[in-house]
């Protein structure tokens, strides 16, 4: 038939187009999120000492085991690999005291994987996100632990046990309380430049502002998160700032930057398309305020965006993309 | 969606969606097209989109080049590319049929060949003649699509048709065939062009050319000032427009947006806002078919990929197989995993290496495991990147998880029917989920039922 002879190679595979990829991966970006938290923890780590690490380590343990086994049983291939466990381990880390007691974020772990992640069917098929769902769970089954073990911040000795975080106590003792903090502040001090670096007592990785944005600026640049909802989630926030008597710690405070950035940006329990992302953020803002201000919690912002979660089917039913088709200008 | 969207945001685009994959042009671009005759060709019978056609030889007939040897009844014609004998008529392999019947020539060219030299008086046909020939000469879309060209370009009588677009887009990564078409024969895609226009009736003619292929661009500039179209009878207006880089550029309502900023309308042909497009290798081959009496024997096919040894820009008969192409360009060079017949977006994998070109092949792409994407998917993790992707404003994410659960005929909601499966969703996935097969399924589902109750 030919010149030559010319066999068919031995691994020829058939299937539709298109037969290229971005070469973007569910992996890859899990675990670039996982490193685009690598300067908060290394700045909780810097300022709280080693029970950050303690404390992360055993709650990465726990949604990897649990993501483990719930793989085994339910006889798939692990995903273990793909980074979501971790980051979700990560992430819940975040949110806790760095002095709980070192089994607590285990079992906090293993809860949030089980009752948000495996039994919804795993990877993309949970309502909420999973680390949020851990937090709440550890709020309800060892509420002392979870709002009493802070630590005071200290570049090098660390050690001592602080009671409440600036929050709880501005909550509890309103302005009186926020003025007896502002006099224990140094001269030459400032509270807000403490709460921006990260010197206050608070949650593992939120305390620092400036080192979330560094990771969320990486993430923006790598084109994983957009910025429709974690902006809309800020000013959601500064809306409700006015209603409380420390407005600017109160928008530097309480892991809204977290939750804003990495929380609420998870791609499964949040929207799809700008606008439903728009009023997504601002839903989760407003509700931060409103538990914040009215509420029972001095932080709120766990819960605002755990009930947001629930209304994103239905965003992403109301808000659909808008197709080409003919007259005026597409979107 | 990549950082580079914004890249040479000054050039004209389409709205919404689209991917820049990596482009690959480089293993070809440089590459004058060279011309390959095998021993034998297979020319299967179906050419063309819509009705099928009928063998007009029998085994151990002799041929010449140009002579008809199948038709469709009322319809295009296919020519013999070659001189030669009829080694046989049987069935044999489609690249998208799978199964036709094939005729088999065996090369044997002759001194009397005919030459299809210009045929005095071309320029002044009157228009029906000139459609006559183009579909004589067996002339459809050779940018892929292999619609019949006749049919295009005959407008019905109430169309209000004011501009020509020619696409020379060549979107589609790997492929170059087009950008050397534009560069060697700049000549005849403009006179072609002109003719085209003529055809239609239109004073004004756009072709439309891709960021990376600059230099193409420029030669057709140059080639329309010495020509002096708008001092021929009658005048046409001819530019040539720059447009981003960026899939599916070349898609007629893309193209069309990205021109004229006119929106075709869902479920429209560009004729709905009075516009025809026309790829650059089709205005050759009604130039040749009106000018020379030429049919369509032979086409430009970019051979491309890692997985061949030398790759290249050649001009084949129609019929040429795949097989002799391998050889011709010197084997395999790394594990193939793939073989494509078009472009790696929109191609269709083959698995038969004696499936042969036909007019509507522009690639043939030998991919190896390290260029293309073969791995099992993941669930959706609504990351709307999919969303973003698709040129037309389509949901590929909310399809999925429908067809996932079994739920076909509820997808309609999300544009399934809309879908020119252009792939853009598919490549942009993570999870690398087959979106573009889902939406493939789901409209076969409405067309099965549509079938049922009518
Ligand atoms: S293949 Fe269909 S759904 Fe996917 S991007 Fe193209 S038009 Fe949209
Ligand atoms: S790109 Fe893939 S994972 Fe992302 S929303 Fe679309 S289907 Fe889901």
């Amino acid at each position: 038939m030919s010149e030559a002879e010319v066999t068919s190679p031995p691994t020829l595979h058939l299937s539709s187009g298109p037969h290229i990829a971005s070469g973007r991966t569910t992996g890859q970006i899990m675990w670039m999120v996982n490193l685009s938290l690598l300067p908060a923890l290394l700045w909780a780590w810097a300022v709280f000492g080693w029970p950050v690490l303690a404390v992360t380590a055993s709650s990465i343990l726990g949604c990897i085991t649990a993501e483990y086994l719930a793989c085994r049983i339910a006889k798939t291939e692990s995903t273990v690999p793909d980074g979501s466990a971790f980051c979700s381990g990560l992430l819940l880390a975040f949110t806790l005291p760095p002095a709980i007691p070192i089994w607590m974020p285990f079992i906090g772990g293993v809860l949030a994987i089980v009752f948000t992640k495996a039994v919804f069917g795993g990877l993309g098929y949970n309502i909420f996100n999973v680390a949020l769902v851990g937090r709440a769970m550890m709020m309800a089954t060892f509420p002392v632990e979870m709002t009493t073990r802070w630590l005071t911040p200290a570049l090098g000795n660390v050690d001592a046990v602080s009671s409440a975080t600036v929050l709880a106590q501005i909550k509890l003792g309103g302005q009186e309380a926020l003025n007896k903090i502002l006099a224990a502040v140094p001269d030459g001090g400032h509270l807000w430049l403490d709460f921006f670096l990260g010197m206050r007592a608070g949650s593992v990785g939120e305390v620092s502002v400036l080192m979330i944005m560094l990771g969320a600026a990486f993430l923006f640049w790598k084109g994983i998160i957009k910025l429709y909802i974690p902006l809309s989630i800020l000013v959601g926030v500064a809306l409700m700032a006015p209603f409380s008597p420390a407005p600017t710690i109160y928008m530097l405070s309480g892991g809204i930057w977290l939750g804003a950035f990495f929380m609420a940006t998870d791609y499964v329990t949040s929207p799809i398309t700008p606008k439903g992302q728009i009023i997504f953020g601002l839903g989760i803002g407003l509700l931060t305020g409103i538990i914040r201000n009215w509420g029972g919690y001095p932080e709120g912002i766990c819960y605002a965006i755990m009930l947001m979660n629930i209304l994103t089917p239905a965003l992403n039913d109301w808000f659909r993309p808008k197709r080409l088709t003919a007259g005026g200008a597409p979107s | 969606m990549s950082l580079f969207s914004w890249r040479n945001s000054a050039l004209p685009t389409f709205s919404r969606g689209g991917v820049h994959p990596d482009e690959h042009k480089e293993l070809t671009e440089h590459l004058p097209i060279e011309d390959f005759i095998p021993t034998n060709v297979y020319l299967p019978v179906s050419q063309s989109l819509g009705a099928s056609a009928e063998p007009l030889v029998a085994k151990a007939a002799k041929v010449k080049r140009g002579d008809v040897i199948a038709k469709v009844p009322g319809g295009v014609s296919l020519h013999a590319p070659v001189s030669g004998i009829v080694k046989g008529v049987a069935t044999g392999p489609h690249a998208s049929l799978v199964y036709d019947t094939v005729i088999t020539i065996q090369v044997k060219p002759s001194e009397d060949d005919p030459q299809f030299p210009e045929q005095f008086g071309w320029q002044t046909l009157p228009v029906a003649q000139m459609l006559e020939r183009i579909r004589d000469a067996g002339v459809v879309g050779l940018g892929g699509a292999a619609f019949p060209t006749y049919r295009k370009l005959s407008l019905p009588k109430d169309a209000k048709v004011d501009t020509l677009v020619i696409n020379g887009s060549e979107c589609e990564p790997y492929l170059t065939c087009d950008y050397r078409l534009m560069l060697e024969e700049s000549e005849k895609v403009v006179l072609g062009s002109w003719l085209i226009a003529r055809i239609i009736g239109v004073a004004n003619c756009v072709i439309g050319v891709e960021d990376n292929k600059q230099p193409a661009a420029e030669k057709l500039r140059q080639t329309i000032a010495e020509l002096g179209l708008d001092k021929m009878e009658p005048p046409v207006k001819m530019t040539v427009v720059v447009t981003q880089t960026r899939y599916p550029q070349g898609s007629e309502k893309q193209l069309v947006q990205s021109l004229t900023g006119r929106m075709v309308p869902k479920g429209g042909l560009p004729l709905a806002v009075g516009v025809v497009v026309q790829n650059v290798a089709t205005a050759i081959a009604c130039l040749d078919a009106i000018r020379n009496g030429k049919p369509v024997m032979e086409r430009v096919v970019t051979v491309s990929g890692r997985g061949i040894l030398s790759p290249k820009n050649l001009r084949v008969p129609i019929g040429t197989s795949v097989e002799d192409i391998i050889a011709h360009c010197g084997g395999y060079a790394g594990d193939v995993v793939k073989i494509l017949l078009g472009g790696p977006m929109m191609g269709r994998t083959i698995a038969d290496l004696d499936v042969s070109v036909t007019k509507g092949t522009s690639g043939l792409l030998f991919l190896t495991a390290a260029e293309t994407s073969i791995t099992h998917y993941q669930p959706c993790i609504s990351c709307g990147e999919c969303v973003d992707a698709c040129p037309m404003g389509l949901e590929p994410n909310r399809v999925s998880q429908y067809m996932e659960v079994g739920r076909p005929l509820e997808t309609l909601q999300f544009g399934v029917k809309e879908c020119f499966e252009c792939g853009c969703c598919s490549y942009s996935c993570p999870s690398h989920r087959p979106l573009v097969q889902f939406m493939q399924v789901a409209k076969a589902a409405y067309r099965r039922q549509e079938r049922k109750t009518t």
